[in-house]
């Protein structure tokens, strides 16, 4: 079969689908696609919502830059557990992989009743739920950041130990023989050979989390919500005008998205991960 | 060789476990609890979470996430197995384009691409299911075509024109020699094109428009509002526990 008919059906799925998808909602965004009257190219929907817009996509960008962070900072050193000779090395390579294919839905479920007042943490920690401080749809989004961050941890703990089940023995060793000692040998051998796994697994979080909506929906405040929350609030308002200024918001998320995809892409190039 | 002080071993090993294992326990307890009086260390144990679970029509929601789950699968898996072919032995060249397109679903929020997609079915008088299914294998076409990628990617291209000197035809040396050498990689999409449509909420809630009961939508609706910890635990527990199940059992059988 030719290289072609091999490609097509994924490609033209998923450029059709997508394409069409993304010029519906500029459409929308734009006037062009009202569900009741007549088209007309305008950008009400921008000027109505804009602070809402410019504080939604602020919240969008301070959850997905902590969680990715935050599970960078606790990945990393999971990841190294993983391929070091540590007892507690086959606990933790059992739990990484049992919650990777756990939806985020589930992890917010739980985290919510972990963390919020009269939640299972307040409860073993014997704080009443009025001192408890607001970890949930407080006025930082902590509660949405652990989950991001606990679920993305474990993603980051397995890319890194494959990445580095290879040849890290072999050259930590050498490196020991020479005289390194261990934090030397984590800084010049070690995270070098991580850093590229940990580089393409960190664009991947930082894309996932802002644009998902379920963890932020659940665990989040009512204001100002994160960018896909009030796209999804708008979408099902009753007042049908507010749905140029849902596909405003999505628009805006789906442009946020490409950018940091480009930003992305060109950091891998750098390193030489893409060519 | 030296090697980092016992502070920091057994400290830092710790406190990792404890990271990764918090937050699976409240659903674990609660999903056994009848009641958890405030001041106790651990809850009543009861099952009635289970039995609203069960009334709240779990069984039937169940049922439906495995149906769009199997259904994504048998899509996405056949489609991104032959673009993994075509990318992963370069078939007529790098297909950069290509590449790129198929990896591009990973970047877009699936929240946006619903809402374009929904705005659009009136128009198209497409039914609502079927554009779940469609939204939910463009969702996971990237996973299935890159493992397929890679594992083509590790098999020599020439193994197939090798049995046809043996007098293979074109399709045997497919059917007979590269599936089974790919078939690990195979069954690797498929579990992740179904946890795509196992897992999913908000496509199908967007499209849906709430017709569309799945079992995360039972979930989420309970998480969200009436404060029940035991059902929305049971809930819980039973939408991740096949998924874990399945992992450990594929852990254990490829040992």
């Amino acid at each position: 079969m030719g290289s072609l008919r091999l490609l097509a059906p994924a490609a033209l799925l998923v450029g059709i689908v997508s394409a069409i998808s993304i010029i519906s909602i500029a459409l929308t965004a734009f006037g062009l696609m009202p569900l009741v009257g007549q088209p007309r190219l305008s950008t009400d929907a921008f000027g109505a919502l804009s602070s809402d817009l410019w504080l939604g996509l602020r919240e969008s960008f301070v959850i997905a830059t902590t969680s990715t962070i935050l599970a960078l900072i606790l990945g990393v050193p999971a990841g190294l557990a993983l391929v070091s000779v540590s007892r507690i090395r086959a606990a933790l390579a059992a739990l990484t992989s049992v919650i990777l294919p756990v939806p985020h839905l589930i992890g917010a479920a739980s985290i919510g009743l972990l963390l919020s007042g009269g939640g299972v943490l307040p409860r073993w920690l014997g704080v009443a739920p009025s001192d408890w401080p607001a970890l949930v749809a407080g006025s930082f989004p902590t509660a949405i950041v652990i989950e991001f961050a606990w679920k993305e941890s474990a993603f980051i703990a397995l890319i890194i130990a494959a990445a580095l089940s290879s040849r890290l023995t072999e050259l930590s060793e050498a490196a020991a023989v020479l005289g390194a000692g261990p934090w030397q040998r984590l800084r010049r051998v070690t995270l070098p050979m991580a850093a590229p796994s940990a580089l393409a697994g960190a664009i991947i979080i930082y894309l996932y989390t802002l644009g998902s909506y379920e963890v932020t929906w659940l665990l989040g405040r009512s204001y100002p919500e994160a960018l896909p929350v009030l796209a999804y609030r708008l979408f099902t308002s009753i007042d049908l005008t507010a749905r140029p200024q849902a596909a405003a918001a999505a628009l805006l998320a789906i442009l946020s998205a490409v950018a940091i995809a480009g930003v992305g892409i060109a950091a891998l190039r750098r390193v030489g991960v893409l060519r | 060789m030296s090697r980092f002080s016992p502070l920091w071993r057994w400290g830092g090993g710790a406190l990792l476990l404890i990271w990764f294992v918090l937050p699976l326990l409240p659903i674990m307890l609660w999903s056994l609890a009848d009641r958890w009086p405030t001041g106790d260390l651990l809850p009543t144990w009861g099952l009635v979470g289970w039995r609203e679970a069960y009334g709240d029509h779990m069984v039937p929601a169940l049922l439906r996430s495995t149906v769009l789950g199997l259904i994504v699968a048998a899509i996405a898996v056949p489609i991104g197995a032959l673009a993994g072919r075509a990318l992963g032995w370069q078939i007529g060249g790098r297909h950069p384009w290509s590449a790129a397109l198929l990896l591009a679903p990973i970047a877009l929020p699936p929240f946006a691409l619903a809402m374009g997609l929904d705005v659009l079915l009136l128009r198209l008088h497409i039914p609502q299911p079927v554009a779940v299914v469609v939204l939910l294998t463009v969702f996971a076409v990237p996973y299935t075509t890159y493992i397929v990628r890679s594992a083509y990617a590790g098999l020599d291209s020439q193994i197939e024109d090798q049995a046809r000197m043996l007098g293979a035809s074109a399709t045997q040396a497919t059917r007979k020699v590269t599936l089974p050498a790919i078939a690990p990689a195979l069954w690797a999409a498929a579990a992740m094109a179904f946890l795509v449509g196992w897992s999913d909420y908000v496509i199908t809630l967007i499209i849906g428009g709430g017709r569309l009961v799945t079992a995360p939508i039972l979930v989420a609706a309970s998480a969200s509002g009436t404060g029940n910890e035991p059902l929305t635990s049971a809930l819980a527990v039973a939408v991740a526990l096949p998924l874990v199940a399945a992992l450990l059992i594929g852990r254990l059988v490829r040992r």
